[in-house]
């Protein structure tokens, strides 16, 4: 019995030891970089993007398009209608921004630009963003990454092909009297996703 | 905050029109009204389509009838995991003719790069 005790004393401060070894592992992982601002950025851009793709086929496509439950609208309020697939994104943009603000760590930024906006807070501001979105218009299929300064901080800023993806897409910005560019079709990029990530150097 | 280790290259994951094979015959026309109508979607995977030079794509979809293909180009068609093919690509003015003439081109496609995954030259 007392030979039992001691193994089982033994063997609770040896799995505390491994426990606390590896707490310290994962601790020192943490705090260790170990990705690159890209991989970042396209990582962040993947979760964005199989959201955002998840949201209009589970939920707009399924209940507006399919099922004819209910309608997705830009007046959703007014309508009492889903909110479009790009304003969900921007809304959740805006989320960041202000929750970022309030944790220095994990300060980085996104948002939703074109070169033809509805909204013309939407368009590109910085070097960086026009000659961005203007890449991913001219190159299909390629994201366009660069390091920009602003305001004495250094970014990494990656951007992001923003497609049209259904009909409705196109039409919606064709047919709104405040769009800029007006022959959209299905399968145009329309805008880019600019997310901004500060860096060191 | 990150220290940036990357470099600062585009990230190329498309090749260009050469990899959209020229064939004769209708096919020829077909893979005109592809390329100006489907491309757009299918060339990129935008939105869930099927890319035909990608064999995992296209593998469950050559052997299945060319007239349940013609139906979902023409009528439209909801995906399993509700992804959406809008009727003729979204653009009606596109005749019956030739939304099957650009169906049969990107199926030919398809059939191409798969027999070039199982019998690599």
């Amino acid at each position: 019995m007392k030979t039992r005790s001691k193994i089982l004393f033994a063997s609770t401060i040896g799995s505390a030891m491994t426990l606390g070894v590896a707490a310290a592992i994962a601790n020192d992982a943490a705090d260790t970089p170990s990705i690159t601002p890209k991989t970042m950025a396209d990582a962040l851009h993947m979760v964005m993007d199989s959201d955002r793709a998840v949201y209009t086929r589970r939920i707009v496509n399924r209940l507006a398009a399919k099922e004819k439950v209910i309608t997705a609208s830009e007046h959703f309020e007014d309508e009492k209608a889903l909110v479009l697939p790009a304003q969900m994104f921007r809304f959740g943009a805006e989320m960041v921004t202000e929750r970022a603000a309030e944790n220095p760590d994990v300060n980085f930024s996104y948002s939703l630009q074109s070169l033809w906006p509805i909204n013309s807070q939407n368009a590109p501001k910085t070097d960086a963003e026009k000659e961005g979105l203007q890449f991913v218009v001219d190159n299909k299929g390629e994201n366009y990454y660069t390091t920009e300064e602003l305001g004495g901080q250094n970014y990494f800023t990656a951007i992001y092909a923003d497609t049209a993806v259904s009909p409705v897409c196109a039409s919606c910005h064709n047919d709104h009297v405040d769009s800029p560019r007006t022959d959209f079709k299905i399968g145009d990029v329309m805008g880019g996703v600019v997310i901004r990530i500060p860096i060191e150097s | 905050m990150l220290s940036c280790l990357c470099t600062l290259t585009p990230l190329s994951v498309h090749a260009g029109e050469e990899q959209y094979i020229e064939l004769s015959g209708e096919l020829a026309e077909g893979r005109t009204i592809w390329i100006a109508n489907c491309e757009g979607c299918h060339g990129y995977g935008i939105a869930g389509a099927p890319i035909p030079m990608r064999a995992r794509d296209w593998a469950p979809r050559v052997d299945k009838p060319a007239e349940e293909l013609y139906q979902h180009a023409l009528q439209g068609f909801f995906g399993p995991d509700d992804t959406y093919m809008p009727a003729r690509g979204g653009n009606d003015s596109l005749s019956d003719s030739d939304v099957i003439q650009a169906v049969n081109y990107m199926v030919a496609l398809a059939k191409y790069y798969l027999e070039e995954t199982e019998n690599p030259k």
